[in-house]
């Protein structure tokens, strides 16, 4: 297997680990509040999802520079200048910083979970589809527009579960 | 060659394994009770890894990009890339490792008062998060003057 296999394969696993624990930590964490409250139980499974996407962000991160260095050494440096390039790190940039801002509270619960899941997501679309003809500014404005379809969406599947919550009581009374 | 291309795959690989450690430190630090077991895992290897990185990246730049890229890039459609970018860049490295020394020395001096919430768990939070922002913008800046020998 070639080096380049090797990081192929590495920034597939990241990709997967990251795309599919931000998935799950989301899934989770909407099934969890269906009662309004997070269990000890079901807190230690959401630590687990994040574990698992911090692991796939660090080694997404590692294998992406190593594409870079692999670039750099064979001589297609023209490649780090794609636009494409640098809307992908700069959306994988602000998943540390979404993190960080969503840990001390500086962020609203529902824009931290969109902007990271829409993040996750954008890198796979991009990892995936190598004829991006859009320019840097295109591919981030559709990103934004996307973070907020994401946290439309995520809103209404959140007020489904709390008017069934409100049902309930109801339904046990009768 | 093969010395200095190490060099430089050492300088980049040991940069960001500072980068993420120092994320994961701040991470630790934010928590309400932090593992200090964790943090004083993190901190030592944020601090050997910008180290190596230091090192390894003044041997590729002393014996290497002096000679052989930065005429190159001087040349080259993006000059700024060096003018601006690689300047900054080998300045605002220099004091990281430094930074990242007074966080491992406060977390092993001081883990009482970090587990009492004391003002030093704040401040050694802020200068993770300034290692982590200022690791990671040192790396996209990298990126900028490896493409610029091309342009």
């Amino acid at each position: 297997m070639s080096v380049y296999s090797l990081l192929i394969v590495a920034h597939i696993i990241g990709t997967i680990l990251g795309v599919g624990g931000a998935t799950f930590a989301e899934i989770f964490h909407v099934r969890a509040m269906r009662d309004g409250t997070i269990t000890e139980e079901e807190g230690a499974t959401l630590k687990i999802c994040y574990t698992v996407l911090r692991i796939g962000l660090a080694l997404l991160v590692l294998s992406g520079f190593s594409f870079l260095i692999y670039y750099r050494l064979t001589g297609q440096e023209e490649l780090l200048y794609s636009e494409k390039l640098w809307a992908k790190m700069t959306i994988v940039f602000i998943i540390p910083i979404n993190a960080i801002l969503f840990q001390i509270r500086k962020i609203p619960t529902w824009l931290a979970t969109a902007v990271s899941l829409t993040s996750w997501y954008t890198a796979l679309i991009l990892g995936i589809y190598h004829d991006v003809s859009h320019s840097y500014l295109e591919i981030i404005g559709l990103y934004i527009v996307a973070i907020f379809v994401v946290a439309f969406i995520l809103h209404r599947i959140n007020i489904h579960y709390a008017l069934l919550r409100e049902k309930k009581p109801e339904t046990n009374k009768t | 060659m093969t010395i200095l291309y190490t060099s430089l795959i050492v300088h980049i690989i040991a940069g960001l394994v500072g980068v993420i450690s120092a994320f994961a430190l701040l991470i630790g630090l934010l928590h309400r009770v932090p593992k200090i077991r964790s943090l004083k895992i993190w901190s030592v290897i944020t601090f050997f890894s910008f180290i190596l990185s230091w090192a390894t990246g003044a041997y590729y730049y002393v014996l290497y990009y002096g000679k052989a890229v930065k005429p190159v890039i001087l040349a080259g459609g993006a000059p700024w890339a060096h003018k601006i970018v690689m300047e900054a860049k080998e300045h605002v490295f220099l004091f990281i490792p430094f930074v990242a020394f007074v966080i491992m020395v406060g977390i092993f001096a001081a883990p009482d008062a970090i587990l009492g919430d004391r003002p030093i768990k704040k401040s050694l939070a802020w200068l993770s998060a300034f290692v982590f922002v200022l690791g990671a913008l040192i790396a996209l800046a990298g990126v900028a003057i490896s493409g610029a020998a091309r342009q």
